[in-house]
């Protein structure tokens, strides 16, 4: 498993500034501080995934799996009630908080697979957990499961606790944030990047000299897909 | 006023009306009471808040009212036919043709082949007029192809082992003429082991999946043959492409990469560079040693693609390794051909003996292909031997290579490619003079109007006793299109008179079609 680079900002977050860098040699690809670019797409990458079935994914679909969400988030309040000193708000924004915190470490934020990574050759390598579920499909049961989870965590505790305003606020922003925006389909397999330079790995930094042949008509090989044979 | 306010009456009276009616029967439903406790608490006298929640809950409840979509396989672009559209769809279905008819290029491309008569050779015969030509198209750089002592040889051998192999070589097709190969070559180059694959186009394609797996990074040139762009293809890896034989190219490429791989603090892969050793696009040779210097500068493993430079290039043959005089276990996966170099077919892979033996269970190409056939082995065997025994033929091989190029040179309206030690020579029309004024820096080139002109060329050449060829790509599936060229593969077969008149011929043809085009 490895490490994104990128943090997913909620879209009213991304501007378009100009903003030239002066620490690149060649060209400068892009002049935006932020970037949205899709991870995953490539035609081998979707015929590797599909070889086998994904386990790792899979497990979401299952009846425990959703209970776990209730039982975890029970004990939890129940062990934060514990400490000495703790007030109602205060513990239902701590359970809010680590819900959403453990959540979007698990299905946002770790890319990868733990097991089986030799069946699917790294093609889940750029994949959150919740982009692999259900091979991608948007609005299935899991899904909407672990959509409703979190809304209805914040629902509870606002019903059973009378907020002051800034503890509403950070909940409610912290449940947009790390709940709401990065399950959208429209963010399926979007990154967003800071300072993106150069797309991933594909051109070198552009010497003076180059050879006549470049300038006919550069066809990446990772770009012929199904399209060109058919 | 009055209008207003009556004609208002009675709508706010009806209103009024309806809402103590809903309210009661909303009462009248049991459990009401309990949800409108709860409503009530919840809102807690905010109305701020409990608009946000409500639009919260909105927003889910839509979320699970939507339906399903499908997952992100190819199945997404599928449209669902009704039974009757589908009936519709049939019956309206004419079958096309297998192959759509040829265009008329493709068909002159295709009728400009020869047909020869007998084997190959460095002088064919041509079936359609009976002539004999000059072959500059074949690859048969040492003159071994009709070789009477490999002959013989291949001839026994088969008469000993029959044809076929029966298997890949690892499950019952590796006979022991294979293993006297692989060590052949591997004393021959001065490695520690070979592998030996049964074609020598699938070799290269075959060695880097073996090696380079996702995650690792390749540096390659940006005029390596097909071949090894489909071996990329397959690996997965990340690729980042130099210039060709740009060496200042390739660097920055390689502190690129380092600078990159800290800036994310990514873990450390396997690193590679792949390049070859004289290009067959072009003909251009690399700089070897200012190569390995790269290499081991910034850590980078090896993959050198000797397919033309096997067996033509250096004192005895050894290839580029002997010609810097660079020891060959500096390389560190050397991939060959037996076919261009030695004359007989197949391809081999070089290196020390991890390197070999890894690839005896992971390479594609090794394990699922059926090995050579015995005789073709000891042929190429038989060439070592050759070739180490008469060192000559790689001096005549380069005298016939300078005289061809001096003959070429002073052709109008060519321009030749490549090194002046290639046993390949390509040329490419020149460019016509106006396009000197265009402010950009690369002048364009029309393909299919040059492909004409040296098809021409070919035809001409041919009618006049030299067997040509253009250097033929597919198009639209390598990653650059390079200029067309028509390709010389030069043959120590041919003495230095029978060059020089061959190199006339093509001269004169030049002359004549392109003074016919202007």
């Amino acid at each position: 498993m490895s490490r994104p680079t990128s943090i997913k900002l909620p879209p009213h977050l991304t501007l378009q500034p100009t903003h030239q860098s002066t620490d690149l040699k060649g060209r400068r690809r892009s002049g935006s501080i932020v970037k949205v670019e899709e991870v995953g797409g490539r035609v081998e990458e979707m015929l590797d995934r599909n070889a086998y079935a994904n386990i790792n994914a899979n497990w979401v679909n299952a009846k425990g799996a959703w209970l776990i969400h209730v039982v975890l988030v029970f004990t939890g309040k129940i062990i934060i009630d514990t400490i000495p000193g703790m007030t109602q708000q205060i513990s239902w924004t701590l359970v809010n908080l680590i819900y959403l915190a453990l959540s979007y470490l698990m299905f946002h934020w770790v890319t990868g697979i733990p097991f089986d990574n030799e069946l699917h050759g790294g093609a889940y390598d750029d994949l959150t957990l919740w982009e692999q579920i259900d091979d991608g499909a948007q609005y299935t049961p899991s899904k909407k499961w672990l959509f409703t989870a979190p809304i209805l965590l914040f629902l509870a505790s606002t019903h059973y606790t009378n907020y002051n305003p800034w503890l509403f606020a950070v909940n409610l922003t912290a449940l947009i944030c790390f709940a709401i925006i990065p399950k959208l389909p429209q963010l399926h397999r979007q990154r967003v990047r800071f300072l993106a330079q150069d797309a991933s790995g594909m051109a070198t930094p552009v010497t003076p000299s180059f050879s006549h042949s470049d300038k006919a008509g550069i066809l990446d090989p990772s770009s012929i897909t199904d399209a060109h044979f058919q | 006023m009055d209008s207003s306010a009556s004609t208002l009456e009675p709508l706010l009276a009806f209103l009024a009306y309806s809402s103590s009616k809903l309210e009661s029967t909303f009462y009248k439903i049991p459990g009401s009471a309990v949800v409108a406790r709860y409503v009530k608490s919840s809102h807690q006298n905010d109305p701020g808040r409990t608009i946000l929640e409500l639009i919260l809950v909105i927003f889910a409840i839509r979320t699970l009212l939507q339906s399903r979509t499908r997952a992100d396989r190819s199945g997404k672009n599928f449209i669902k036919f009704s039974e009757k559209e589908i009936d519709e769809l049939v019956d309206e279905w004419t079958p096309e043709p297998l192959t759509q008819p040829l265009t008329e290029w493709d068909q002159r491309d295709l009728s400009s082949v020869p047909i020869i008569s007998g084997p190959s050779g460095p002088k064919p015969k041509i079936l359609a007029t009976g002539k004999t030509v000059t072959n500059l198209a074949s690859f048969n750089f040492a003159g071994l192809a009709g070789n009477e002592h490999i002959k013989e040889r291949a001839v026994d051998t088969l008469r000993k082992y029959g044809l076929g192999s029966c298997g890949p070589p690892g499950f019952y097709g590796t006979i022991d003429v294979h293993l006297d190969l692989e060590r052949d070559i591997a004393e021959f180059l001065g490695t520690e082991a070979s592998i030996l694959y049964s074609q020598g186009f699938s070799t290269i394609s075959s060695v880097i999946p073996a090696f380079c797996k996702r995650g690792d990074i390749i540096v390659a040139d940006r005029s390596v043959n097909f071949a090894i762009q489909k071996g990329i293809q397959i690996s997965r890896s990340t690729v980042r492409w130099f210039d060709h034989n740009d060496l200042k190219s390739l660097e920055d490429a390689l502190q690129s990469v380092d600078k990159e791989r800290k800036k994310r603090k990514a873990p450390l892969t396997r690193r590679f560079i792949i390049t070859e050793g004289i290009f067959e696009r072009d003909g251009e040779m690399v700089d070897l040693p200012k190569l390995i210097e790269l290499k081991f500068k910034y850590k980078y493993r090896l993959i050198l693609d000797e397919s033309i430079s096997f067996g033509t290039v250096g004192r005895t043959g050894r290839g580029l390794t002997e010609l810097y005089n660079v020891p060959a276990s500096q390389i560190d996966m050397l991939v060959g051909s037996v076919a261009n170099g030695l004359c007989s077919a197949g391809g081999f892979c070089a290196g020390s003996s991890i390197v070999v033996d890894h690839q005896r269970i992971n390479a594609p190409s090794f394990v699922f292909s059926a090995s050579m056939p015995a005789l073709l082995a000891t042929s190429a065997s038989e060439a070592i031997t050759h070739l180490r025994n008469t060192p000559s033929v790689l001096a005549t091989l380069q005298e016939n290579i300078r005289a061809l190029r001096a003959v070429l040179e002073k052709t109008e309206g060519i321009t030749l490619l490549g090194h002046r030690a290639s046993p390949i020579v390509h040329f490419s029309l020149r460019s016509t003079s106006n396009t000197l004024v265009v402010p950009s820096s690369a002048p364009a080139f029309d393909a299919e109007t040059e492909e004409r002109v040296l098809q021409d060329i070919v035809d001409d050449a041919l009618a006049n006793g030299v067997l040509l060829t253009r250097a033929k790509h597919l198009k639209g599936q390598e990653m650059i299109e390079s200029r067309p060229t028509i390709r010389i593969a030069v043959s120590a077969a041919f003495t230095k008179k029978e060059v020089e008149k061959a190199a006339a011929v093509v001269k004169a043809s030049v002359g004549r079609v392109l003074s016919r085009r202007r």
